[in-house]
Order: structure tokens, then sequence, then C-alpha cells
């Protein structure tokens, strides 16, 4: 009993032989397994996939499907789900039938190339997998998956031969086009569900009305148009197809003649009960596919190349059939799908013969071949048959299609306008089909041998059998009139693409009519034209490019490039370029801001009330001159030309913010502004003395030599970034009340909860502690960050900037500054300063939370003094003199010893960096003032940390280096 | 689950740290235990996304017992779990990178504690609940990124990770002004507190005077973390230099702390600002769409190149962010986790490519044509460029479709247009990239004043190794074609996102 739980059966068979290909492939098996046995192996596959369709044949007769899906994505409602009706089962046939036999034909074809082609049969097996999908999909989504499937696999096989340009660059435009088209589709598609409320095409077909109804309806259908349109290759989108010619020539037969250049048809067949019967559905339908018949019929009859002369008829055929699906009138599926089969029978036969000649006498060019009908009599054979149903004479299955195409423009249901210019191009290019048909198999076969190195010998057997088995199918299919399983079963792929019943017979003679007529004008015509190919040929010859559309592809890229260029060039490389870009947009984001939300203006009275107290109290003319050092020494920054005075000038500006904090009062934050403010002084000068004096002098000039726009620039923006950052503060300033609403909290909870009297301690180590740990650890990289680079990757990159290691600098390495012998009174300082130094370090930490100070200030106390004793002892001795220095080994053990505390902590208290005081915990009698308590800790831990860090930059860049 | 459980994912890479110091004089030893403790903090924060996933309400930590919105808290929420288990599976694959790795700067003795310290900077920016302790974790994160650039083999580093600090002092003076703005405004540092009382005070009263500059900061903050055009000029000349396990961490997941500070300002401290951030999140997506597709296409190496494309997918991300609707919001978590797998991978695989070029560098005229010997890795970059073109079966497709779909639903036509147009430019330099890496034969090449011939080139036989970037990879493929755990999940973040009122409560208590 035929379940639809086996619909995935033939998708699986096929992804199973990929599977199996792959692993010949990719492993050493394919130095064993001849391409030929694994070929003909693995096209079991496909012929399993191949009777299993048939067998499900009967299932879904008379306009019944099957449907199979599992639920992919519930949250979105979607499901990878199968559906399987007449149409689905036309396309799945050819999809299957003629892989067999492109997967046989594959062996013979790669047959005695050295090459790992088991890598073609996986990519052509993958596709096949994705191209059953697309035409088994029961579900959009499902269905663009596959299609991309298709997409993927086709670029791979036609780029196949990788180190060939013309491969890669036929590939990548094919990617290019679908891939384009893809993206159309996947909105295109996700519109339609989204009018029609479900990702299935059951509902989707289903709502037809309200589809065709939408506001949407004319942007989707053109979305979902370009997709089809750019996969099945309609005008102007049919330029990849001949470029696509580049595959191999089974994938040129498998993919790009009989099965993936349809999925567009399928599509829009599929799509056609829901989407069709429109007006735009069908002017585009029709206008796109009889522009795209005809001028792949035309630049057909240019090519030279066997397989570009296929290619552009097979673009012919494919605006045949679009155009057909165009027509509301029954008898157009009627010929969609005698076309669809009929091109895939003839086509892939032809295909697969052109490659037997490519194959056997190693030229494709019509120019070169000729004669080879005695030497290849079984290819000739089969190409005369093929051929014959191509150029649609009697009594091939070709015939038919032509004239079921030609009974359709000569409806009564079409508009006689139209229907005259249909049938005039149908004409047209029927005669010019049968024209490209001629050549092929004349140019090819009969007549004498061109060129005299071409030497044909005939296929092995295995190989003709594969195009002689679709050839001789287009003979019976014609000659057998009307069997009747073929016609029912073509007519269940109609109906399925029209929405109703549609009769198909399958009889050649349908008496004297309007069609046989046009169809013997074809004819004649084309006789014409093919008694005088040379003369036309060369007429046509002359038109050069023009009408190849290749050069509208080749503009666009270009374009696309250039932009590509234009697009880079703003990223110059100059840091200030960039800074001024970001901070001119910067300043439009908060004018922008500002203008939507507004802020409150500034005018003397909130000035006075805002700032009164501030200039009012005792202090303020303290305050004044601490402001007018800052700002001073600030603006003398930018002025000084000399690097060593702008630090020093920096730094009188950091100690002014010091006074300020102090006048605040804070004076714990201005006792680490000024502690800072020396220890970053320090560094920056010993970061100077490791500078070469010549870029020191270079860095003077970028700085000072500037183009005037370039000046203005930065001014302006320095004056935009003070304005708002100035405003800012004085709106924040006098706007109105200030209120915190931790402050009040830490007032009341300062002393009683943590113990400390000091609130600013309280808030650094305790309710805030987290960020102090955090930021001891940014100043313990700082400090690895200077290290790891000074003593290794400076080291390691051809370092310009030891070159002349400077006087200074070596001076250090011995005896202090100026390479003088230091005083004794000067050593004897040192020697004081630093025991000194480190009994204020303990205070601060034993003491820090109750006073200011703490152990970030005691842990640059050290440092500072430290740093003293590189200066006044150099380098070496300062090093032999402080063994105990370890400074990696102090930052790190610094944190950890946070770490745990915070740890501890969580385990005593509950909750991590909780405040514990183990002396009173534990009852030791301790002096008064001090406690023992996590606070205490962390406090050492901070020290430690910071001791470690800014001496590991001390020894870093007091260090002589190596040279 | 105890609370304190939001803590272990920054705790252990951050007690780590000091650990793989001491143990620097033993480089196998200090490689081994960053791993472990990397893969152990991975462990926790998964654990945490399951707690709260099933639970529902976030985790709360207040560090030293303060509670909110006196103290520091940390807050587990849906959101925070899920950037925080994106965060460390990758910063894990960095790791592994780096092991596999034969740059120099990998065997410095700081790199692992630096790279432990990157982790906990990203991870505690995701996990904090406090504004300011966001800026401290953001500087850990900057400071840690940029020395391990500057010690790149590459000349080049120092002067990205200069420009990196410097773009990144610009951040951080934007948050510490707006940090600054809102406390004078509000009085409060506490993210949740703030949303509160933002909410609370009607819109343009003199309640509020420095509401609108704050966002407008906070916008450009989070512009410059996310690469944003045109905030985004610290990226490409970064990556370009950076090393490899570096950068496949920046431009992935680092890049995604502006995300998530986009995700929370529009969901919840501005919620009322919304529709005004909106527009402009939409059209900087756009641009930035368009910008770096065009710049991925016109630019010469392969790591500049997935550092543009970075651009060009965080503006998928933004507009979804900006289009704001649940499906929306949902679709950005997708493309937010799926291009960090995907991002980290191609980056590891173009430092893979450049490891084993006769020249260390992924420059296209450097690497062009040395694939040939590593095949492996060309298929991985193959499925890589479908992901970040959005081809399925990856993970990449699923992005781009919730973000499509939730386009249309939301009836975008215009924005949509303009993504589907950009979306090109993605195939474009994704396949060119591959055909030159993998196809094309080399051509000859002068860099740093040395000249190779085209048949002298040869890829060197060792280089580093492949499990990192085949690990990502396969996550990559694996949530192309199983996507329903991440999908339900986004949907899940989307809901919560949907109002700031339970986040609110959990935090300050009700």
């Amino acid at each position: 009993m035929m379940t639809p739980a086996l619909l995935p059966l033939p998708i699986a068979l096929a992804l199973a032989a990929a599977a199996v290909s792959a692993a010949v492939w990719l492993t050493s098996l394919h130095r064993r397994v001849a391409i030929t046995p694994l070929a003909q192996g693995l096209a079991a596959a496909p012929l399993a996939a191949f009777v299993l369709l048939l067998w499900m044949q009967p299932a879904i007769a008379g306009g019944k499907s099957l449907s199979w899906s599992v639920p992919w994505i519930p949250a979105l409602g979607l499901s990878l789900s199968l559906y399987l009706d007449g149409l689905s089962a036309l396309f799945a046939l050819i999809v299957s039938g003629i892989g067999v036999l492109v997967v046989w034909y594959s062996g013979y074809y790669f047959q005695g190339d050295d090459g790992n082609h088991a890598r073609f049969l996986t990519f052509l097996l993958l596709f096949m997998a994705s191209m059953l999908g697309v035409v088994m999909a029961g579900d959009v989504i499902t269905l663009f998956i596959f299609w991309e499937g298709t997409s993927i696999t086709s670029f791979l096989l036609v780029a196949y031969k990788t180190k060939d340009p013309q491969a890669r660059a036929g590939g990548f435009q094919a990617l290019f086009i679908t891939g384009g088209g893809g993206i159309a589709l996947l909105a295109g598609l996700l519109m339609v569900a989204h009018v029609a409320g479900d990702t299935s095409f059951a509902t989707i077909l289903a709502s037809g009305e309200a589809l065709r109804a939408s506001p949407l309806y004319p942007a989707l259908l053109l979305l979902i148009a370009f997709g089809a349109f750019t996969k099945s290759a309609q005008f102007p989108a049919h330029i990849w197809l001949p470029r696509a010619m580049t595959a191999p020539t089974p994938a040129s037969a498998f993919l790009h003649s009989a099965t993936m250049v349809k999925a567009g048809i399928f599509l829009m067949a599929r799509l056609n009960p829901a989407l069709g019967g429109t007006d735009l559905w069908f002017s585009l339908l029709t206008g796109f596919g009889m522009a795209t018949m005809l001028i792949g019929a035309y630049l057909g009859l240019k090519q030279n190349d066997l397989k570009g002369l296929l290619a552009y008829s097979t673009v012919s055929q494919l605006g045949v059939m679009m155009a057909m699906i165009g027509q509301n009138i029954d008898i157009a599926f009627k010929a969609l799908v005698i076309s669809v089969l009929a091109h895939a029978l003839y086509k892939s036969a032809l295909f697969l013969v052109a490659g037997i000649v490519d194959h056997e006498t190693g030229t494709r060019d019509l120019r070169r071949l000729g004669g080879l009908r005695r030497a290849m009599p079984a290819s000739f054979a089969v190409a005369f048959v093929a051929g014959l149903s191509m150029a649609g004479l009697p009594p091939l299955f070709g015939f038919l299609a032509k004239e079921t195409l030609l009974a359709t423009t000569t409806h009564p249901n079409v508009p006689p306008s139209v229907s005259n210019v249909m049938a005039l191009l149908a004409v047209t290019a029927g005669a010019l089909l049968l024209v490209q048909a001629g050549l092929l198999v004349t140019d090819t076969f009969l007549g004498r041998p061109r060129d005299p190195d071409v030497h044909g010998h005939e296929a092995p057997t295995g190989m003709w059998l594969a195009p002689a088995i679709p050839a001789a199918f287009s003979l019976v299919l014609g000659l057998a009139p009307g069997p009747r399983v073929v016609a029912d079963f073509l007519a269940n792929a109609a109906q399925a693409a029209y929405g109703e019943k549609v009769k198909v017979s399958l009889a050649l003679w349908t008496g004297l009519n309007v069609p046989l007529a046009l169809s013997l004008v074809a004819i004649a015509v084309g006789l014409l034209i093919f008694v005088n190919r040379t003369r036309v040929r060369g007429m046509m010859a002359l038109t050069g490019d023009r009408w190849g559309f290749q050069h509208i592809y080749n503009d666009v890229l270009r374009g696309i490039d250039r932009l590509a260029s234009l697009a880079t060039q703003l990223q110059g490389g100059k840091l200030r370029t960039y800074l001024a870009i970001m901070l001119a947009s910067a300043l439009l984001l908060i004018v922008a801001a500002v203008s939507l939300h507004g802020v409150p203006l500034i005018t003397a009275e909130t000035m006075r009330a805002g700032l009164g107290s501030v200039v009012d109290e005792e202090v303020g003319l303290l305050r004044a001159l601490a402001l007018l050092m800052v700002v001073g020494s600030a603006a003398a920054t930018i002025v000084l030309r000399r690097d060593f005075a702008a630090v020093i000038v920096m730094a009188a500006a950091g100690l002014g913010i010091a006074l300020l904090m102090v006048l605040e009062p804070a004076p714990d934050v201005g006792l680490v502004q000024v502690v800072v403010d020396t220890l970053s002084t320090v560094i920056l000068v010993l970061a100077l003395t490791r500078l070469p004096r010549q870029q020191r002098e270079r860095a003077y000039e970028l700085n000072f030599v500037q183009s005037r726009p370039a000046l203005i620039r930065n001014a302006a923006l320095a004056v935009g970034v003070g304005v708002v950052v100035t405003s800012l503060t004085l709106i924040a300033l006098t706007s109105r009340p200030r209120l915190s609403v931790p402050t009040p909290f830490f007032e009341a909870n300062a002393k009683p909860l943590t113990g400390a009297k000091d609130i600013v301690g309280a808030v650094v180590v305790d309710f805030r502690g987290f960020d102090t740990l955090l930021e001891i650890t940014v100043f313990a990289i700082a400090g690895l960050g200077i290290y790891t680079l000074l003593r290794y990757t400076a080291r390691t990159a051809e370092d310009h900037v030891a070159e002349a290691p400077p006087t200074l600098a070596r001076h250090l390495r011995s005896r202090g500054i100026g390479g003088l012998p230091t005083s004794p009174f000067v050593h004897a300082l040192a020697l004081v300063v630093l025991p000194l130094a480190m009994i204020v370090a303990v205070t601060h930490v034993l003491y820090g939370h109750d006073q200011p100070g703490d152990g970030f200030t005691a842990g640059v106390i050290v440092s500072l003094a430290v740093a003293f004793w590189y200066v006044v002892f150099g380098y070496e001795e300062a090093k032999a003199r402080l063994p105990w220095l370890k400074s990696h080994r102090m930052l790190a053990l610094g944190l950890l010893l946070a770490i745990v505390n915070a740890a501890v902590a969580a385990l005593i208290a509950g909750s991590p960096m909780a405040p514990v005081d183990f002396g009173k915990m534990l009852g030791l009698p301790l002096p008064a003032g001090m406690n023992l308590s996590t606070s205490f800790l962390f406090e050492l831990a901070i020290g430690l940390t910071v001791l470690g860090s800014a001496s590991l930059m001390l020894d870093t860049l007091g260090h002589p280096g190596d040279r | 689950m105890p609370p304190s459980l939001v803590l272990l994912p920054v705790l252990i890479p951050l007690a780590a740290a000091p650990v793989a110091l001491l143990l620097s004089a033993r480089p196998r030893w200090q490689a081994g235990w960053a791993v472990g403790a990397m893969a152990t903090s991975l462990v926790s924060s998964a654990l945490l996304l399951a707690h709260v996933w099933r639970s529902g309400p976030p985790l709360v930590l207040a560090m030293g017992g303060w509670r909110a919105p006196f103290g520091i808290v940390l807050v587990g929420d849906l959101l925070s779990a899920v950037m925080v288990v994106m965060a460390q599976s990758v910063l894990l694959a960095g790791i592994l990178y780096a092991v596999g790795s034969r740059e120099k700067v990998v065997a410095y003795p700081t790199f692992y504690p630096l790279f432990l310290t990157l982790a906990v900077g990203l991870t505690g920016a995701f996990l904090t609940g406090d504004l300011f302790n966001l800026f401290v974790f953001a500087e850990v994160l900057v400071f840690s990124g940029a020395i391990l650039t500057a010690n790149a083999d590459d000349p080049y580093g120092t002067e990205a990770a200069l420009k990196y600090v410097y773009i990144s002092l610009l951040a951080s003076a934007a948050l510490l002004l707006a940090v600054g703005s809102l406390y004078v405004a509000y009085g409060t540092l506490n993210m949740a507190d703030l949303a509160a009382r933002i909410a609370a005070s009607p819109a343009g009263t003199s309640d509020q005077p420095l509401l609108g500059v704050a966002v407008a900061l906070l916008l450009v903050t989070f512009m410059v973390k996310s690469a944003v055009f045109p905030f985004h000029f610290w990226q490409p000349d970064f990556h370009a230099a950076a090393p490899t396990a570096v950068s496949a961490m920046l431009s992935s997941v680092v890049v995604k702390l502006g995300v998530y500070g986009f995700l929370r300002m529009t969901t919840l401290l501005f919620p009322a600002q919304r529709p005004q951030i909106a527009p402009l999140l939409v059209a900087l997506g756009i641009v930035g769409v368009v910008y770096g597709g065009l710049s991925a296409i016109g630019t010469h190496n392969a790591k500049r190149m997935l550092a543009y494309s970075t651009l060009a997918q965080i503006g998928f991300i933004l507009v979804a962010i900006g289009w704001g609707t649940p499906l929306a919001l949902a679709a950005a978590v997708i493309f937010t986790v799926n291009h960090s797998l995907v991002k980290s991978a191609m980056l590891m695989l173009a430092g893979f490519v450049a490891s084993r070029a006769p020249v260390k560098t992924a420059a296209f005229a450097v690497v062009q044509g040395v694939g040939k010997a590593m095949p492996a890795a060309g298929a991985l970059f193959l499925v890589g460029g479908m992901a970040l073109a959005g081809i399925p079966p990856t993970n990449g497709f699923i992005s781009k479709m919730t973000v499509f779909r939730s386009g249309v639903e939301a009836e975008q036509w215009w924005a949509l247009l303009l993504l589907g147009v950009a979306s090109i430019f993605t195939l474009i330099y994704v396949t060119r990239a591959f055909m030159r890496i993998w196809w094309q034969p080399p051509v000859g090449f002068t860099y740093a004043g040395k000249t190779f011939a085209a048949d002298e080139i040869k890829a060197k036989p060792y280089g580093d190794r492949l499990l990192a970037p085949a690990l990502l990879i396969l996550a990559v493929l694996a949530l192309g074609l199983w996507p329903t755990p991440l999908v339900d999940l986004a949907m899940a973040v989307s809901r919560w996102l949907g109002s700031p009122a339970p986040y609110i409560a959990a935090v300050l208590g009700s």
C-alpha cells in the first residue's frame, strides 16, 4: 500500500548516494574505485527513486495528491513538507529518470581522466536531491531551501574545472543571478505566506482569491516572477545559461537543460492556480516568455559552439514554457506539459551526444567538426532523431509540442491582437529552432570533415546508450499515437498547474487546421534559412555582441565594484579622520536629541541658583585659582611644542583637579588624584625616554603642521564638543536640586553596616566594591600590557623604537639621572623614602577604612618610592636591592586575594564581597581604630595589585633594553 | 538555584586569570588551565540559562548584600543569559583556536590571562544591572582586547590597537557622560531603578532635563561598541592586524555588546522614547548593510572583508531591533547568536589560511590559491560563506528568513527592499573570496619588500589547527538544520522583553 511516509524516500536515496560518493571522494577510496563502476553503482539510487515515483502514480491519478510533513520550527509554524501531485510527478520523474542516465553517462565521460571525479558525482547527486526537493515541496519554505540547494550545487558544477577562469566566471555569474533571484523569491514567498496565512502550498492554493485581491499582489508576483525568471533563464537574465556551459557536459545536460532551469517554470506552474489568471500575470509571463523565446532562437543561430547552441535553444524553449503558463486556457497547459517532457527528452539526448563528440574529438566547435557520421554512427543516429524532435518535425514528439504551442497561440480565447503577435513569434522561433537543429546535426555529422586534425571514434556502448534512451522515447511517444497512460499522466500534470481538468491527447494528426498550416510555414521558412545558413550567419555575426546582453551584467558588476572601492576609501587609515567623523556624528546625534527632546535653558538666574553657593563660599577664591590652573595647564598642553613640557603641564592640571577635590571637600579623592597624577607623570616621562629624538621631533611636526582646512575642522569640532560638555555640566549643576537615591542610604549605613567612618571608603570598598575589584583588574591589565608589549612584541617585531637607545635611558642603566653618580645625600634619601613609604602604605591599608586613604593610595605611594630607587640607583642595582619585588606574582596574588576574600565573605555572610569583621567574629584583641575584616583584606589586595602592576610598568619602562 | 549562580560566569574567568598568570612559566599548563576555566565557566552560564529559561524570572545577585538600587546587582535575565552563553561558547572556541595556533603572541606569558579578562569584561557587561558597573566591565573588555591586539605578530597590530583604544575611549567618554547625565536627572545608577524612574516621570517635563542627551550619548556608546556606521572605523583596521583568536572574538561576540545595549535601551530603559530611536536604528542598519556589503567587496584582505561583513550583518540586527515587533526582536536575537558563531568561524578560517600562506597575512594577493592544499578548510569556508549569505541549510538562512518574515509581517516594505538588494553583496564577496583562495591559481606578489613569483608560492605544511572553526561550523549547520531550540529561546527572550515591569520588579523587589 502506498503511504505518504515514502515521499521523502526519493530525496533520501539521492542524498545517500551523494554520501557514498562523498566518502569515495574524500577518502583514499577514490584511488581504488574507478569512476565508471562507481557511477554505474550510484545510478541505482535515482533508478530506485524513479521506480518508486512510478509506483506512486496510481495514488495521485485523477488530480489526487500525497502529502507528508514533519514539524520543523513550530514556534514559527514551519514544517518540512513534501507534496506529490501530477505536476510534481512529471518533474520528479524527469529529474530521476534523466538523473539515472546522466549519472551512468558521467562514469564514461570521466573515464581515463586522472582527477578525483567522485567529487563531480557528489555534487551531481546533491543537486538531484535538491531538485527533487524543489519539485516535491509541499511548503514554500521547504521549496526555497531546496531551491537554494540547486543554486549552490549548480555553482559548484559550472565552476567544476576550477582552474579555468571561464568556468569560475560562469559559476559566479550563475550564482549571482540565481542567488539574487533567490533573495527576491524568498521575500515574495514570505509575502504570499503572509497574505495566505500559512506557508503550505495547500493553504496558498486555496487562498487564490485573497491573494489576487491583496494590495500586495503586484509586489509579491513581481518578486516571485523575478526569482523564477532568473532561475529559468528568462530574458534578460538568460545570459547566465550560455556561460554556464563550462560545466562538464553531463551537468549541462542535467541541470541546464532538463531540470534546474525548469525550476522557475515549475514554480510558476505550481502557483498558477493561486496567482494566475490576472492581467499582470498574463502580460508578465507572456511578455518575458515570448521575448525569451525569440532572443534564444536568434542568438542560438549565431553560435559556433555545440553547447552554446544547445544552451540558447534551451533558453528559447524555456521562454515558450513561461509564456504558456501566462495563458489562462487549458490547451496552454497541455502545451506546457508536452513541451516540458519533449524538451527534456530531446535536449538531454543532444547534450549527451555533444558531450560524446567533445569527448571523442576534443572539440565542440562547429567550424571544425563535420563528417563524423561514419566514425560515430550510433551517436549520429541518436543526434538525428533528437534533432528532428527539436526541429519540430513529424513523427517526433517535438512536433506535437510545437503543434500544441501553435494551437494555443491561435486559440479563440486569446485576444486577436495578442494572438497574431504570438503566432508570428512562435512561427519565427519555430523556424529558427529548425535551423539550429539542422546546423547541429549536419555540421557535426554530415558533409566533409572540415579540420584534418579532428578525428572521431564511436563512444563505448554504455556511453551512447544514455542519450539513445531519451531519443528513443521522443520517437516512440510521437509514433505510437496517444498512449493512454502517458496522456493521462500529462493531463494530470496539466490539471495540477491549470487548476481544472485539461484534456490531453497525443495524436500527431489532428486534421487540417490553422496550427498545421502555421507549422508548415515555420518549416518552410526554416528550410529556406537553413539552405542559406552561411549567408544568414555571416550577416548575424556582423551585429557583434550587442544583442548578447552580457555587457549589461558586466556593467552592473563593474558598477558595484566601483561603488565598493569608493566605499572603502572612507576607511583611509587615519585615526584623525575617523575621530573627526565620529565626533561630528556624535554631536549631530546630540543636537538631534536636544531638538527633539528639549533642554532647559541656562539663564543668569539658574546659574546663580545653582552655582551661587560654589562662588560665595570662603574658599571661592582658592577654587577659582585651582580652576585657572587646570584650564591654563590644559590649554598649555596644546600650545607647548616639547613633549616633556606638555607632560609636566598636564601633571599640573591633575594637581589642580586634586586641589578642587580637596576643597569640595573630598580629601579621599583628592589624595588619590595626587598620587595617581604623580605616578602617571613618572610613567609618561619614562616612556618618553625610550623614544628616539628624531621620532619625537617627527611627532611634533605631525602635531603642529596642519593644513588650514584641517585646522578649521579640528577647531570647530573641539569647540562643538567643548560647548556640549560644558553645557551638559552647567545644566547638571543648575537644573534642579540634585537628589541621589543611594546617598542617604550610604550616609545612614556606612558606619553601622561597614564599620567605616568615611563614606567614600565605604563606597569604594563596600557598597561599590565590585567596581573597585574590576578597576584594579584594569590597572593590572595595563601593567601586563606594557610589559608584554615592550618585552616581547617590540622585540620580535622589527622595532624601530629602540633602534638608537636614547641617552637618558642608557644612563638610567647604571647610574642615576644624567649619567652622573648620585650624591650620597640622594642615596640616603632614597634609602629612607622607601621604608617610610611602606610605613605610610601600611597605615593606609590598616586605617584606610576609617580615615582618608586606602589600599590604592598605599600601592601607588610604594610604587613611587620604587620609581625613585630606579632613578637613584639605576636599573640593575635597584633590581638587586629589591629582590622581594616580584611584580608578576604580587599582581596575581593581589587579585587572587581580592577574589578569595569575596568568596570567603560569600561563605560566611552569604553574599560575595559582603562585609565580615573577622576581628569581632573571633574576638581578637586589636588596637583601637584597627580592624581585621574583609574590608581590610580587600584594601591589602588592592595595594598589592597596584604595587605589582605599577612596579611592573616601572620595571619594564626602566629596563635599559638588550642592545 | 542560588542567585550566586549569576556571578559564576564572571567569577570563574576572573579568578582563573591571575592563576593563569602564575602558571606562565609552564605554557602547556597555562593553556590547559585557560581552556578548563573557560569550559567550566561555559557550563555555569549554560546552567544559568537553563535555570532562567525554565523558571522565568531573572536571578538577581546583590554584590556584598547591598540591595538595589544602593549597591551593584548582577541580573541574569533571559536576554543576558542568552548573550552570555553565546559569548562564552565562542570564547571557548577562541581559546581552543589559540591553543592550536602558531602565532607568537599566543606564547607570550600574558596571552591567556588577558584572554580570560576579555571574557570577564564581556560576560560582566551582559550580566550587570548597574550602568556604571557596565562602564567598568567595558573598560576591562577594551583594555584586554587592545593589549592582545597590540601584541599581534602583525606589524600593524600596535597601530590597530591604538585606534581601537582611542575610539573606545570616545565611547567610554560618551558612556560616562550619559551615566552622569542620568545620575543627575534620576539620582540612580541601577538600570531597573532608572527604568522605573524614567517611566514614572512624564516626557518633556523639567524632571528629565538631560534624558534626550543621555539617550544620544548611550546610542553613540553602543554604536561604537557594535561598529555601526559611522562609528565603525576601528573595526576594519583592527581585524586585519589582530591575532586571529582575538579578532574572531571581537567581530563576533564583542560587537554584540552594542546590540545588547540597543535591546536594553529600547525595551527596558527608554521604551517611551522608542519611536524616536527606532527610525535611527533602521536607517543606520540599512546604511550598514549597504556600506558594509560594498566595502567588503572592495577590500583586499580576507579578514578585513569579514570585518566589513560584520557591519552589514549588524545592520540586519539593528533593523530588526528598530522594527521592534515581537517577531522582529526574536529575529534580532536569532541573528545575533547565529552571526557570532559563523563570523568567529570565518575569521578563524581566514586566519588559518593566513597561517599557512607564504607570508603571514590574509591579503588576497598573498593567500590566493594557497587553499588548494587545504580542501577541508575550503569546505568549511564555503558553508560559513553560505551562512553569511543566508543560504540554507545553514543557520544564516534561519536568521535571514526570520528577519525578512518579521519585516513582511510588520509591512516594512522599503526597508525590506533595500535589505534584499544589499543582500546580494554578501553573495558576491563571499563567493569571490572563496574562489580566490581555493580555486584561483596563485599570482606573484610583493609583501614587505619581498617578492614571490607565482610558481614558488606554496602553502606551508603546518599552520594553525582547524579544530575550533570546524566545531563552530558544525554548530552553524546544526542550528541550520535543527533551529527549533534557538528559535524557541529567542521567542521566549522576545516575550520577556515585551514588558519592562517584571525585570524592574525582580531587581528592585516589589
